[in-house]
């Protein structure tokens, strides 16, 4: 009786221990939790947003790659601070069929000049309240950046990130999928 | 005898580890939306002078050079915002750069022609969380007027306004 309630006590202080830690842990706190995967909203994949070559294009277009669908803007510090990563896993993985989508919430200039600055190499979609919106759509109601979705080659949601991340919290997202 | 009490105790025990599982779980959903990270109320303070009231909760803060003050008519600004200086963060993207926390006054020189009853003051703020993330601008529109008490902005979207203020206007 002693030794169990003894055995009872340490998985206490362990759970506290460990909730405790995820609770202070600012980032974890604006994680979301995996999922089962969740089909895209409707209409989601077809929204055409405006891209830098003046064009429109949706996240359609890349149907059948693993998507990296990344919400951000140039007035955003934790979105600059991550899109280096991006970069790195888009050159390393594109050949698995790893595709990286940046969605800016933002005007055209910054984002063209920003994305020469750090050398972006995938596709960039630009939008005002359309870009908003297609967030919304995907999860995010807090209108908070960054924003990133990972969508399997079924179109597919399989996990949402909200806050800055880095590569191995992607890589562990992706990686089953690749 | 002994095993009813012991069952109940495992089951209280259990309880109480599902809270305790479950309390990182709603606190990832704990961010606050940035209405109520950054409430702002304001109100016709003198005959010539709007006063804007912030209250930024505890981990977050508002951008000093990303304020925007217009209003409706627009001649009612007299003059420019006198805004508290922040704290200067050096920020590895946008250099220095001034931040507020915590309860803020800002006050707008205003000169009301008689006979107004009432105008809008449409106010644009930019903020984060220390948790590591950014709200969109936010653009969010008072009617204030002489003898009207404090305002809280009107509800629902204004889409020219985030338009304008993502294009800093």
């Amino acid at each position: 009786m002693t030794r169990n309630r003894q055995i009872a006590l340490i998985v206490i202080v362990a759970i506290v221990a460990v909730a405790a830690g995820i609770y202070f842990n600012p980032l974890s706190r604006v994680e979301t939790p995996p999922t089962e995967p969740q089909p895209s909203p409707a209409g989601a994949m077809e929204t055409n947003l405006a891209d830098l070559e003046g064009g429109q294009s949706s996240l359609s277009k890349w149907n059948g790659k693993v998507l990296v669908v990344n919400f951000w803007a140039t007035w955003c510090a934790p979105c600059r601070a991550e899109m280096p990563v991006f970069v790195r896993m888009q050159s390393e993985l594109g050949g698995k069929g790893l595709q990286f989508v940046g969605v800016a919430i933002d005007e055209q200039p910054k984002v063209r000049m920003f994305a020469q600055e750090i050398g972006v190499n995938y596709p960039i979609l630009v939008g005002e309240l359309d870009a908003v919106e297609l967030a919304r759509a995907f999860g995010n109601t807090l209108g908070a950046l960054p924003f990133t979705v990972v969508i399997d080659r079924n179109g597919q949601i399989v996990r949402t990130f909200l806050g800055e991340l880095n590569e191995a919290k992607l890589l562990a997202a992706v990686a089953p999928f690749l | 005898m002994c095993r009813k009490p012991r069952h109940d105790r495992l089951r209280k025990w259990a309880m109480v580890a599902i809270v305790l599982l479950a309390w990182p779980a709603a606190a990832a959903t704990g961010l606050l939306t940035a209405d109520q990270a950054f409430d702002l109320t304001a109100r016709q303070h003198k005959a010539d002078e709007v006063q804007v009231r912030f209250r930024i909760a505890d981990g977050y803060y508002l951008y000093r050079d990303k304020l925007r003050f217009t209003t409706e008519p627009a001649a009612i600004i007299a003059g420019s915002p006198v805004v508290p200086r922040g704290k200067v963060r050096d920020d590895e993207f946008f250099g220095k750069v001034e931040i507020l926390r915590g309860e803020i006054v800002i006050r707008i020189p205003v000169r009301v022609p008689s006979g107004t009853a009432r105008f809008t003051l449409h106010a644009v703020s930019q903020g984060c969380a220390d948790a590591g993330v950014c709200y969109t601008p936010q653009s969010r529109h008072l009617t204030l007027g002489p003898g009207l008490g404090e305002a809280k902005p009107a509800t629902g979207a204004d889409p020219h306004r985030l338009i304008d203020s993502l294009q800093g206007r």
